[in-house]
């Protein structure tokens, strides 16, 4: 059982059964990783902005990089006019990181590698970015599908397939954090189990990869963050501006 | 007053000490490593969702193979439009 690679993504309820007519509300691993995470995140920002000094201690100086980092890519990609979507932006990309980061300690769940908490998250910029869209541009929005300098002949196709394409976003953004979580914590686990099984003799090789292995993943954790946030920043840009 | 100036005379020293190009190369190859992550779930997932609309529509109107194969290609045709798009960003920023 703990050699099996994919049992680390099990989930399983913590404490009583809660039933909301048809809905299994219970409190679950992935829920309490998400709790811990969101209470790691509050408590830094807490602490980092609770005692400011000019020269800046070093919870001040995380709290504050983290600020400028959001803020920087946020303006960087979607202009000056986004600044009001900056707490969202910034929500979303300290609980993914933050998600990721728990995830590589050992013993916990790694949240953000089963698929439908990365597409609840997709699904909700992908409807909330094309409201936005509608309701700032209203029926001109359309015009994202019909993009300038096409014959008539081919419009109907081309059409169809802006559709596939801008369909296709939550997909990816999903299915790119949730590929990249899986398939790194699946890989630490086959490698871990090849230490156990190859034992004192012939486990130090696949040992020193589980080492170098953790380290990527440590990378890939906060890439993906910031993959999905920068995307998030690229589709309101396109909500906001609408320029192709 | 004093101890501002003695810290701006250290932050000087010590942003000199730092090698500005080791940073940069870091900081690129993770924004690569990232790229090319991206580049690839979106070919992949415009033709997912093609094909999982051309098999919705042939459930609908019952022309089982016929608009599967149709959305196929378009969804084909729309991943490779993402990376191109995408790609084009990327020269843009270069």
């Amino acid at each position: 059982m703990a050699l099996n690679p994919m049992h680390q993504f099990e989930i399983y309820k913590i404490g009583p059964e809660i039933n909301l007519g048809n809905i299994n509300l219970s409190f679950t691993n992935a829920s309490l990783f998400m709790t811990i995470s969101a209470l790691l995140i509050l408590s830094l920002l807490f602490l980092g902005t609770k005692k400011k000094t000019l020269i800046p201690s070093k919870i001040q100086l995380i709290t504050e990089m983290s600020y400028t980092f959001v803020a920087k890519m946020l303006n960087d990609t979607a202009g000056s006019s986004a600044k009001s979507f900056f707490p969202f932006i910034f929500t979303l990309f300290m609980f993914i990181l933050f998600c990721n980061m728990v995830g590589m300690l050992p013993y916990s769940f790694t949240v953000t590698s089963h698929i439908i908490v990365t597409f609840v998250l997709a699904a909700i910029i992908f409807i909330g970015v094309t409201i936005l869209g509608f309701v700032k541009h209203g029926i001109k929005y359309l015009q994202l599908f019909v993009p300038k300098g096409v014959p008539i002949v081919l419009l109907p196709l081309i059409i169809i397939i802006e559709i596939i394409s801008y369909l296709s976003r939550p997909v990816s953004l999903s299915v790119r954090l949730f590929a990249n979580m899986m398939a790194g914590h699946t890989m630490l686990k086959v490698f871990g189990g090849f230490v156990i099984s190859l034992g004192l003799l012939g486990g130090w090789l696949p040992l020193g990869f589980s080492v170098a292995l953790t380290g990527l993943e440590i990378l890939v954790a906060f890439l993906q963050a910031y993959v999905f946030a920068i995307l998030t920043c690229i589709y309101l840009n396109d909500a906001l501006n609408l320029n192709h | 007053m004093k101890s501002i100036k003695e810290i701006s005379a250290r932050l000087k020293i010590a942003k000199k000490n730092i090698s500005v190009d080791e940073q940069k190369e870091v900081g690129s190859n993770a924004a690569s490593l990232g790229k090319a992550l991206k580049i690839s779930t979106e070919l992949v997932a415009s033709v997912v969702v093609g094909s999982t609309i051309g098999f919705l529509l042939d459930s609908w109107f019952d022309t089982k193979p016929l608009l599967i194969i149709c959305f196929f290609f378009m969804g084909v045709a729309a991943g490779i439009l993402n990376v191109f798009r995408s790609a084009k960003k990327m020269h843009k920023k270069l």
